[in-house]
């Protein structure tokens, strides 16, 4: 059964947030992988991350990201879906100030905030 | 080179969109849903799921390309804005409503899109030239 436009099914809701986890611990992984300085240079870089599980972690969720995505879109609205989508944005930006210190300036408080607050409006009223 | 810029950022946009209706249609050809095998052959057995991944690969080099020419704030911008396209495409292909709340939605989130393109454009400023 499709559920109703407009109403969020807990599994919607699920996949939303799992969505949410995978692609911010994906990038976040990503990041990990790239920012090691003991890497080196050029084929020696790419070996030391290939042989620590950054890397893999990073694929790993993006994979499992792809198809929860898949999931997620086939159970609602595709115009709805996208901008509910839209706060993985303001996830990595968050979860960089926390475990980067990456700065918020506050074009980006005001950023993040009318993120939310659109996908808030969506959530809310399909 | 402006030129270059505004094609690049249109052809980002593009290879989003296409990866998003992909996403819409292979998902829509794979129901129900189900933690299960059946339904991830069911999703890798048609079409569309690999016109997901010829946007995803298109994105992530015109990207790539962009990021070693164009400003990152525009860039990033035009790497988020494909939800406008995908919004009014699913009215076209998928028969879709836009209510109030989602018009609204869209709204603020291009706003705060627009926003933080700004923030990282002021960051990366190039140095003055020392007087």
């Amino acid at each position: 059964m499709m559920p109703a436009e407009g109403s969020i099914s807990s599994l919607v809701a699920g996949l939303w947030l799992l969505n949410i986890v995978l692609d911010t611990g994906g990038q976040l992984a990503f990041k990990a992988a790239a920012g090691d300085e003991a890497a080196g240079d050029g084929l020696a870089r790419w070996k030391h991350m290939a042989s620590r599980p950054w890397l893999w972690l990073g694929i790993a969720s993006y994979v499992i990201e792809f198809l929860v995505w898949i999931a997620f879109l086939s159970l609602i609205p595709l115009s709805e879906g996208v901008l509910l989508g839209s706060i993985n944005i303001v996830a990595i930006m968050v979860a960089g100030r926390f475990l980067f210190g990456e700065k918020l300036t506050r074009l980006r408080v005001t950023g993040i905030l009318l993120v939310t607050l659109g996908v808030v409006i969506v959530g809310v009223g399909g | 080179m402006k030129r270059f810029y505004l094609f690049g950022f249109l052809l980002l946009m593009g290879f989003d969109t296409l990866a998003q209706i992909s996403f819409k249609y292979a998902g829509t050809q794979a129901l129900p849903v189900a933690a299960s095998l059946e339904w991830v052959l069911r999703v890798f057995g048609q079409p569309w799921v690999y016109g997901a991944v010829i946007g995803y690969i298109g994105a992530f080099f015109t990207w790539m390309a962009l990021l070693k020419h164009a400003p990152i704030g525009p860039a990033f911008a035009a790497s988020h804005l494909e939800v406008v396209s995908v919004m009014l495409l699913s009215v076209w292909l998928f028969d879709e409503h836009l209510n109030a709340a989602r018009v609204l939605g869209a709204i603020a989130i291009i706003a705060g899109i627009v926003c933080l393109g700004m923030a990282e454009s002021r960051e990366h400023v190039p140095e003055p030239a020392e007087a």
